[in-house]
This record gives structure tokens, C-alpha cells and sequence, in this order.
């Protein structure tokens, strides 16, 4: 796609991007533990998966972390088959009830810019 | 197994780097980070057959490892402010982002100046009452003429030549100007630290 090549090379849409994906990787993370605990990995693969937000690996784990000192995850460490442990995180129940608050803000806020820019899109 | 050696060989090289980083993090804090980051690289490179190509890209997707400590360093710092606002914390984790960066050092060098002054002048504001005659605001004539303004604490002589400027008015006046020197300052190292995250760019790299 032309188009998309020509904004993915502006210095200045790039930018934007980044600060988008980075001020959305919170919530992202929350929710890839919401339907239950998972592992650092296995949260960065959802991540992957269900959502271009490609993410650097090294950005999520301090976020892991700061997200347990916040009290809104908490974590536990599990034998695995690979032999090696892996640290688990789960949502407490102030994780949820933040991902919950999150969610609804985005909700509103995507919604109300999906109607600003519905002639931009029509344009195409 | 040869190349399985050498590959757990590059990732303790690696942990070793951020382990050094990290100094001043609780000890168990800094083994958890550590244990998490092997299990993750291990994982990975397992996932790519371990080879030495898998290990290299599990540890590139990681990122340097100075940057990795410094974003711990400074999500701490900043959950930390969140619970308590304690300057003693704030320059106890400043002091650690001043050890991996150039940036931190000029953060930790202002926020030092700014405690420093603001303890100054509270601690003028609170002797004041104690030493009515020798502490408080100070202006005297150097050799040159110069005006120059000092703040005494009214320990020993009052200066030669020298005339108090505010008299009482220095104890409002010292309480006001450290208190916002104080909290000014603490905010000053959280706007640095919250900067310094929205700064580091997410690389597309995945």
C-alpha cells in the first residue's frame, strides 16, 4: 500500500505512532492478562497476536513490574517443563477495576474520534 | 551442547550487564528481574533451536541492556513517587539513573542543588528564633565593592561589614522559599523521569 508506505515514512507520523502505541501499552497489557494469569512471554506473544502493536520486548517487563509496585498485577513464580521457573502475572482487583475504568475511557474516547474523522475516511 | 554452552555463556554476559546496572535495587528485586530475564531469553532461544542466531535475536529484541536497567530504574522511581514523595527516595533512585546516564547525572546535579537550598533555608527559618542577632539573609560589600548576598545560619560572628537584610521576616520567608524549593524539585525529578520514559521510542523491532 503506497499510501500507508508514505505516512510509515514521515518522521513526524512516526513519531506520533510510537507515542500512540506507547500511551496505549498499559491497557494492552492489562487486558492480555484478563482472561487470567500468564507469563511474560506469553503476554508479549497475545500482544503480538491479537494486535499490531508491536511492542519492544524490553519496554514490557519494567512496565510488568512498575504495574506490581502500583499493586494493579501480582505475580508468582511457576516450575515449568522447560526447566526453568516462569513468573506469572495475574490482575489483582484493583487491576481490574483500573483495565474496566480504561477501557471505558477508550471506548468514549475511540468512538467520539471515529465520528471526527468518519469524512477523512470517506475521502479514501 | 557445545553451541548451548556458549549460548547460556552470551546470555549470563548479557544479565551480567543489567546486574550491574542495577545495584541499589533490593536484593530480591534485582534477582526476580534477573530470574525473569533468563527464563525469557532461554525460552526464546529454545523456541529458535538455540542456536547462536536464535540467542542473538532473542537478545537484540531485549534491547541493550544499559537502556533495559534504566527503564527498571526509572519505573521505579516513578511508582515509588506515586506511593510516597519522599525527597530521600527520589534522590535515592536519581542517584542510581545519574550511574547510566549522562542525562541522570544533570537531573541528580539540579535536584541536589534544589534539596540543598530549600534544607537551607528551612533550617535558617528554624534557627532564627535561636540566634536572633547572626542568622538570616546577609548582604556585605566584597574587596571589590561587589554586592554579595549570603545566608548564615548564626553559628559564630555575625559578618564583618555585613547588614541583615529581612530580620524576622526571613523565618515566612525561609519556610516559604524550602518548602517550594522542596516540593519544587521533586517535581522536578518526576518531570525529568516521566520525560525520559516517553522519550524511549518503541522500536518497531518486535
Amino acid at each position: 500500500m503506497p499510501v500507508r508506505d508514505a505516512i510509515n515514512s514521515d518522521p513526524v507520523s512516526d513519531k506520533w505512532e510510537v507515542q500512540l502505541r506507547k500511551g496505549c501499552l498499559e491497557l494492552a497489557i492489562l487486558a492480555a492478562l484478563w482472561g487470567g494469569r500468564r507469563y511474560g512471554l506469553e503476554a508479549l506473544r497475545r500482544l503480538e497476536s491479537d494486535s499490531d502493536l508491536i511492542v519492544s520486548e524490553g519496554t514490557v517487563y519494567p512496565l510488568l513490574s512498575r504495574l506490581k509496585a502500583l499493586g494493579l498485577v501480582q505475580s508468582e513464580w511457576v516450575e515449568s517443563d522447560t526447566g526453568h521457573p516462569r513468573k506469572y502475572y495475574a490482575l489483582t482487583t484493583a487491576g481490574r477495576q483500573r483495565a474496566l475504568e480504561m477501557a471505558a475511557i477508550w471506548a468514549r474516547f475511540s468512538s467520539s474520534m471515529s465520528r471526527l474523522l468518519a469524512p477523512l475516511n470517506e475521502e479514501k | 551442547m557445545a553451541i548451548a554452552g556458549e549460548a547460556q555463556q552470551k546470555i549470563e554476559a548479557y544479565l551480567n550487564r543489567i546486574r550491574g546496572r542495577l545495584r541499589g535495587l533490593r536484593a530480591e528485586e534485582r534477582r526476580e528481574i534477573l530470574e525473569e530475564l533468563r527464563s525469557h531469553l532461554l525460552e526464546k532461544a529454545a523456541a529458535g533451536g538455540m542456536t547462536g542466531a536464535a540467542v542473538d535475536a532473542a537478545l537484540e529484541s531485549l534491547g541493550r541492556p544499559e537502556e533495559l536497567a534504566l527503564e527498571y530504574v526509572t519505573d521505579e522511581l516513578l511508582a515509588r513517587a506515586e506511593v510516597s514523595r519522599s525527597p530521600l527516595r527520589i534522590l535515592d533512585s536519581l542517584f542510581r539513573w545519574a550511574s547510566l546516564s549522562i542525562v541522570g547525572f544533570f537531573v541528580l546535579l539540579g535536584a541536589i542543588t534544589g534539596y540543598f537550598l530549600g534544607v537551607v533555608f528551612l533550617l535558617v527559618a528554624a534557627l532564627k528564633p535561636f540566634h536572633p542577632e547572626t542568622a538570616g539573609l546577609w548582604a556585605s560589600r566584597d574587596a571589590s565593592g561587589d554586592l554579595t548576598l549570603s545566608v548564615h545560619l548564626g553559628f559564630g560572628y555575625a559578618p564583618v561589614g555585613g547588614r541583615e537584610v529581612l530580620g524576622w521576616w526571613i523565618v515566612p520567608i525561609g519556610l516559604l522559599a524550602g518548602g517550594l524549593l522542596v516540593i519544587l524539585t521533586t517535581r522536578f525529578g518526576l518531570w525529568c523521569a516521566r520525560l525520559y520514559r516517553a522519550s524511549r521510542a518503541l522500536p518497531g523491532r518486535g
